[in-house]
């Protein structure tokens, strides 16, 4: 199995140097239902600039719906999300008028990976490039670029269904990456995956921590999150119900219902 | 059975060529009328707004429970009692393709729904627009899932143009019944046509079916797929074969540089 390897360093997000207090994703007072089911209940939620913030929670708990309200794949009922300092939506109303170039600030990779199975992974790379008026070598290099840093440029013609669960996925990093986005999404990244590969994307990931990124992810892998976040937090039907440094919410939780959820991740693995 | 071919038929040659040519172009255009017309149903029949798709559904009921020759008894001779009087090629074709139309947009809709919602969302996340996701993403995947039974239809219609003998149309058929007619040899004339039809049907679907297996393969069939993907076979050789000089990270597995160029 190949060790990815990190061949270039993140390249800072466009704009102004980085300030560390400055918040990325802002999320105040968010609510969201399903069919009348609350799912989402006044969550508050900061991401500042090279921070590393992982949502834990059982599943159905609104951990991945949270995610995708912040580049508003779900819109929220109530409340704001703002990114990189713009409010795009407030009060069930969608402010951002570019939703595509909100999209590309903000970089998702999804549990079941959802690469283009019509295209080869280097063209997985390029489309959303091209579409945002990138030409067409400069995309190109910037493709295989990501490829080799994520460990699979050996693999760059390959179609999606010829590579492995945790190729896929790291091609899937390289994609998001492409259009140097000012945060990355994770929506359970490792979660189809076996061991070998879960190990594979989380190195890349460790990579893209250390080299500054700022991220948002929704994780079960709980030894990562307490290595690689910078907070965590413990959403429960809906709710956060605790919230914190990795080692305060994971190893010395306050709240018995994060109790018993660490308690049952424990016997469940 | 030697007794079996008399037809002189290097006499019709010419006016069999004609015909073979003329059940060509009824093909040709019907299919490409048919596809989009097809298309064009089948994006009303997945619309949001409920009368797009309720005239799209009725329109697709219709036409496939309505015999083929009744649509071109309809268009060639029950528009002309009506005062649309069609020339024969444009009632042959337009018989064809609101007939086979019908199927398409069948096979296209269910090709379309059938593409993953996972990847209009990745579409979505990675900032692409709505006409760029169902150009890019959508329709090449809904073409893969299609294509078979596309096929199949463009076959299908290439035999159904025989039905057009019923209007005269001088295609093969029409052909067939003229050269019938002179000699009285029936068997002898309608097996050669029916071997004419087989040798345009048999490859025809052949090639079909090879160009499936290309599409399903993910062979860039387009210019521009193609000179993408050899840009990008030159990038990513000269990105291996650096970090194998510059010994960063990537091992000198011969067979990870054969994977690339």
């Amino acid at each position: 199995m190949t060790e990815p390897v990190i061949t270039e360093k993140t390249t800072a997000p466009a704009g102004a140097p980085p300030t560390p207090s400055e918040a990325v994703v802002r999320i105040e007072g968010l609510s969201k239902s399903f069919d009348g089911r609350l799912v989402l209940d006044d969550v508050h939620l900061e991401v500042a600039r090279g921070r590393i913030v992982s949502v834990i929670g059982q599943s159905g708990g609104g951990k991945t719906t949270l995610m995708r309200c912040v580049n508003l794949l779900e819109r929220p009922d109530r409340g704001t999300v703002e990114v990189a300092g713009e409010v795009v939506h407030e009060g069930g109303r969608t402010v951002c008028r570019d939703l595509p170039r909100l999209r590309r600030t903000v970089g998702m990779v999804f549990q079941r990976f959802n690469l283009f199975p019509h295209l080869t992974a280097v063209e997985n790379i390029v489309l959303a490039q091209r579409k945002a008026g990138i030409g067409e070598q400069e995309a190109l290099e910037r493709a295989v670029a990501l490829l080799s840093r994520v460990g699979v440029a050996h693999r760059g013609l390959a179609q999606p269904e010829q590579l492995s669960g945790g190729e896929q996925q790291r091609v899937a990093i390289a994609r998001a990456l492409a259009l140097r986005p000012e945060v990355l999404l994770f929506d359970e990244p490792t979660s189809s995956l076996d061991a070998e590969a879960t190990r594979e994307v989380l190195s890349v990931m460790r990579e893209l921590a250390a080299d500054g990124m700022t991220m948002l992810l929704v994780t079960h892998e709980l030894p990562f999150a307490r290595d690689v976040s910078d907070h965590v937090v413990f959403v429960d039907g809906g709710r956060i119900v605790e919230e914190g440094h990795p080692r305060d919410v994971l190893d010395h939780p306050s709240q018995a219902r994060t109790r018993e959820f660490l308690a049952s991740y424990g016997t469940a693995s | 059975m030697s007794g079996l071919f008399q037809v002189p038929w290097s006499d019709y040659q010419s006016d069999l060529l004609d015909a073979l040519g003329r059940t060509v172009s009824y093909t040709a255009v019907s299919f490409a009328g048919a596809v989009l017309l097809g298309l064009a149903v089948a994006l009303l029949r997945l619309s949001k707004a409920w009368p797009a798709r309720a005239v799209a559904a009725v329109y697709t009921e219709v036409f496939k429970n309505v015999p083929l020759l009744a649509i071109i008894f309809l268009t060639y001779f029950g528009l002309a009692s009506a005062g649309i009087r069609l020339d024969v090629f444009t009632a042959g074709c337009l018989s064809l393709v609101v007939f086979y139309a019908a199927y398409l947009s069948e096979i296209f809709r269910s090709a379309i729904s059938g593409v993953h919602a996972g990847q209009t969302e990745a579409g979505e996340a990675l900032g692409i627009g709505k006409v760029g996701i169902f150009g890019h993403v959508v329709l090449p995947q809904a073409v893969r899932q299609a294509l078979p039974g596309t096929n199949t239809m463009l076959v299908d219609l290439l035999k159904s143009t025989s039905l057009l003998v019923t209007v005269s149309a001088a295609e093969l058929m029409s052909e067939g019944r003229l050269i019938t007619s002179a000699t009285f040899r029936a068997l002898e004339v309608y097996l050669v046509i029916s071997a004419i039809y087989f040798a345009l049907c048999y490859p025809l679907s052949q090639l079909l079916l090879l160009l499936e297996r290309k599409v399903r393969a993910g062979v860039p069939l387009s210019p521009w797929r193609r000179r993408r993907v050899r840009a990008a076979r030159a990038l990513l050789a000269a990105e291996l074969n650096g970090d194998i000089k510059t010994g960063s990270g990537f091992r000198t597995d011969p067979e990870r540089k054969e994977a690339a160029v």
